[in-house]
């Protein structure tokens, strides 16, 4: 299999687009960005782009003072069957050392028969799986760049290419965001070939597209755009590529940068796309005519549109049982609004609402707070800002000093707060669950949006009472009406409704009955599966 | 055209449920009981014939000038002057009833709520989030109330379960023991109420093509009036003819629930969901001021005025009337009157001028135009 990577460019904006690899195809979309290039580029640009020379010194001198000061490239000088003079370049760490030795150099050095020309002689000889000729001095820093081998030959106004690339990387493993009981456990990891092989080891068939591009100006991360031609819309396609292509930045760092230049309101908290780990939600998505970003360095890829209700679905939802799937769904959309609304109703019934307690209770909780000396929506505060301080403190410390921190944190909250009358059990509990409650939203960016929310309509609550906590929750759903994502409403299909696809938000309908995929804007492929596939006695068996 | 957001007549029918429930449900039953006494939960059928009768007519007129609302159309009709006079009477009429609507809920909370949060808190937050909403155009106000509605539906649903506990079905009888003439007197005021449904005049506009207007029309009334008939009737069976000395009867009725001893004093709750409703009515309300002072001023964007016209809404509302006592008095003396003027008069007497000059499109015509597009 040969990887053709298109003709490479270097100027400010660097977008190249080939399809994906695997296929035989090229596609060469090159975009000269702006003509306001620095005059350190254009210069490079100039120099770089001459052809290589047949000079073996010049070209070595050439590409000495491309990497000048680049201590981790490796020049080899060595003789052809002992006689022509060659020279081999490598990026020490991106190739594959002993490989170079053993079916580069030794067969090179070794050879006798050196009659005819030296192309001819490298097919012949060289057993690398690929290899290329290039013939300008672009060509040989982006080959090198990617970890490729590049051999000057003397005498010869063209540089060969060998593709032995092989760098450290971390094996696939469970993804730990997104851990399942039941389910695949294989997680994407940073290097962008193994993720969009196991992209591929799902969708086989050629329908599935990966386009690539190079975003960031230094980076040049690669960028690659899935979808399953036939299922995503032209135009959603066309409007991803289009924002990816727009992006113009120095460099690409995680998924997460790509999502910021490419979502629609950049104001809201809440995400527009859906970052994943797993390659089964990808593919789940691809197929519903989603279209997947993934980014080089990063384990997480993007899915493009979503609604409200993919952030509170897991993918474990569909491996389990549907009636669990609906019970499990529902028991997520309560807390979710636990998480939300528990704080800030605490402090509305227990400040303007008394009334609405029973007379029993009322009296126990107003026993234990006698002794604090805050008003409930101070003790809210400083309880659930602490909760959150704990929380980040938990996430961002060593696994050891993490649960030194939590068993303080909750030592220090749990029991010395109380005893020492600073907070009122009744207000811990209400921290607790509201702290469980949030961690049973399956997407991170999510469930962080939803307690981040939760500090104003504490506030709300803490003013106007429940009135303020209903003048937030509708806040927040005008917000949310007012949000798209690719054009898609953030609320659909509930807002604006759409009946026939309220069974996978309700409730999480059985696979034989969701016979239709998801519409989300122009046309779409409507079917993805056969009707009346639901499984009965009389059907299987051995008949 | 000014707004370029288009809806379903499905979310017309959500967005004008909660315009016509939320102020109606809380202050009907007192009214209706006033005149019809125990045959107060047969008024609102009478009355939604009023609202049945304003959507045809809002929909006849449409028909002729598809895409236009009444502020734009009634210049073609009665000429530039008159036209333009009858644009700024109409606008002014929906500043008024804004107003009239943020002060009956500002009193409304205050009184039974929050009796120490200065109205001016009450009413300015109100209008702030409804100035959120207008800002974003008709397709946010529908699926925000898409959202919202069926909440309300179901707590108000909820509700009237949970009374039925205490229910006395011998207050209900006799029947119609005046005859029809008593209930008919309690139709006359909720009318205005149904009146409001000419709303529907400036929503029509902005309706997709090709969306069954009439079906959702009708069906906006009937869910109205169920849902009148229901309340009308649960507070007649719980308190019989004392429910006239109630302001708020459904307000005192949710006082009433008690489930286990632990599901009690649900009034909060029950004002927290009709908040709710209250703030699509003010949206609503609110749009059809900006859209009007819009197309009076001949503006090319609402947006920009949208929060200056919330600040004047919210002075406004204090301008209306002094007191609550004054306020009743107005809606119940004045205020059918005026609704009746604005809200039939002025759009049948439009229709009228229109047939007989020859305006607007006719049926034909309209539909060449729509095989062009």
């Amino acid at each position: 299999m040969k990887i053709r990577r298109p003709k490479p460019l270097v100027s400010k904006v660097k977008l190249k687009e080939t399809l994906n690899p695997n296929q035989q195809e090229k596609e060469n979309n090159e975009v000269h960005a702006d003509n306001t290039v620095n005059a350190n580029s254009s210069n490079k640009r100039k120099e770089n782009g001459d052809i290589v020379s047949s000079d073996l010194s010049k070209n070595e001198e050439k590409i000495r003072s491309i990497y000048k000061n680049c201590s981790d490239v490796i020049y080899r000088t060595f003789y052809i069957g002992n006689k022509t003079k060659a020279l081999l370049i490598y990026i020490e760490g991106l190739s594959n050392e002993q490989e170079i030795e053993e079916s580069v150099l030794s067969p090179l050095m070794n050879e006798r028969n050196m009659g005819t020309e030296i192309q001819s002689l490298m097919t012949k000889t060289v057993s690398a799986p690929n290899i290329k000729e290039v013939s300008t001095y672009i060509d040989c820093v982006n080959e090198l760049s990617v970890g490729k081998t590049v051999i000057f030959v003397s005498q010869n106004s063209s540089a060969f290419s060998v593709s032995l690339t092989k760098w450290e990387k971390r094996a696939i493993e469970q993804p730990e965001s997104e851990s399942v009981v039941r389910g695949p456990r294989e997680g994407f990891i940073e290097d962008i070939t193994v993720n969009t092989s196991l992209l591929r080891r799902r969708i086989r068939s050629p329908k599935l597209k990966m386009v690539r591009y190079l975003v960031g100006k230094y980076s040049e991360t690669s960028v690659v755009i899935a979808y399953v031609d036939g299922l995503a819309s032209e135009d959603l396609i066309e409007e991803v590529k289009r924002r990816v292509k727009r992006i113009d930045i120095d460099g690409i760092l995680d998924s997460g940068t790509v999502e910021e230049f490419i979502e629609d309101h950049p104001y809201s908290p809440f995400p527009q796309t859906l970052a994943t780990e797993r390659p089964d939600v990808v593919t789940a998505n691809l197929l519903e005519g989603r279209v997947a970003i993934l980014v080089e360095g990063s384990p997480f890829s993007l899915i493009a549109p979503i609604t409200f209700y993919s952030l509170l679905q897991a993918s474990e939802d569909y491996y389990g049982r549907f009636l669990i799937g609906t019970a499990l769904r529902w028991l997520r959309y309560i807390f979710l609004v636990i998480s939300l609304l528990l704080p800030s109703l605490y402090v509305a019934v227990l400040t303007f609402h008394q009334e609405m307690i029973p007379t029993s209770l009322v009296i126990s909780i107003i026993g234990s707070r006698e002794q604090v000396p805050f008003p409930a929506i101070v003790e809210v505060l400083i309880m659930e800002i602490t909760f959150e301080a704990l929380r980040e403190a938990g996430l961002r410390l060593p696994k050891q000093v993490g649960s030194a921190v939590s068993i303080v944190g909750a030592l220090v909250i749990g029991d010395a707060a109380v005893s020492a009358g600073i907070v009122s059990p009744p207000m811990v509990i209400v921290v607790a669950i509201t702290g469980v409650a949030s961690f049973t939203i399956p997407r991170y960016s999510a469930a962080i949006a939803l307690r981040m929310l939760r500090f104003p309509i504490v506030i709300l609550a803490g003013i106007l009472g429940l009135l303020g906590v209903m003048l937030g929750i509708i806040l927040i759903i005008v917000h949310l009406a007012s949000l798209r994502s690719f054009g898609v409403p953030y609320l659909s299909p509930m807002a604006p409704m759409q009946a026939n696809e309220m069974k996978d938000v309700l409730i999480r309908a059985p696979l034989w009955k969701l016979n239709k995929r998801p519409h989300f804007t122009g046309d779409y492929n409507e079917y993805r599966q056969a009707p009346n596939q639901k499984p009965n006695p009389s059907k299987g068996g051995d008949g | 055209m000014i707004e370029k957001g288009r809806i379903s007549a499905l979310q017309m029918a959500t967005l004008l449920y909660p315009t016509i429930i939320a102020t109606a449900i809380l202050l009907v039953p007192a009214i209706t009981g006033e005149y019809a006494k125990k045959d107060m939960w047969l008024s609102p059928i009478w009355a939604s014939l009023a609202g049945l009768f304003v959507i045809f007519l809002a929909v006849k007129l449409e028909q002729r000038f598809p895409e236009q609302t009444i502020i734009q159309y009634s210049g073609t009709i009665t000429g530039k002057l008159i036209g333009k006079l009858i644009g700024v009477l109409i606008v002014l009429y929906y500043f008024h009833a804004t107003g009239i609507i943020l002060l009956e809920y500002g009193n409304f909370v205050i009184g039974s709520f929050l009796p120490r949060t200065p109205l001016l808190i009450v009413i300015g937050s109100m209008v702030l989030v409804c100035g959120l909403a207008v800002r974003g155009g008709i397709e946010v106000m529908a699926r925000t109330a898409q959202v919202l509605v069926p909440f309300v539906i179901l707590f108000f649903t909820l509700i009237m379960i949970l009374l039925t506990p205490e229910l006395n079905l011998d207050n209900l009888f006799p029947v119609m023991e005046y005859g029809l003439k008593p209930s008919l007197k309690g139709a006359i005021i909720p009318a205005s109420w149904f009146l409001q449904l000419f709303i529907i005049a400036f929503i029509l506009p902005v309706l997709k093509k090709g969306e069954k207007i009439g079906k959702a029309g009708i069906l906006t009334v009937i869910t109205v009036m169920i849902t009148l008939v229901i309340t009308n009737l649960v507070t007649l069976l719980l308190f019989g003819v004392i429910t006239t000395s109630f302001t708020y009867p459904v307000m005192e009725a949710a006082r009433f629930i008690s489930v286990a001893d632990f599901l009690q004093h649900l009034e909060s709750v029950v004002m927290a969901i009709w908040v709710a409703g209250t703030f699509i009515k003010v949206s609503l309300f609110y749009y059809v001021v900006v859209i009007g002072t819009a197309q009076v001023l001949h503006i090319s964007d609402f947006r920009p005025i949208v929060l200056p016209i919330g600040l004047f809404l919210t002075v406004l509302s204090f301008w209306t009337s002094s007191s609550l006592q004054e306020l009743e008095q107005i809606l119940i003396t004045s205020f059918p009157f005026y609704d009746f003027f604005v809200l039939i008069i002025i759009p049948m007497l439009l229709l009228v001028i229109a047939k007989v000059r020859k305006k607007g499109a006719t049926k034909n015509r309209r539909n060449k135009g729509k095989v062009k597009k």
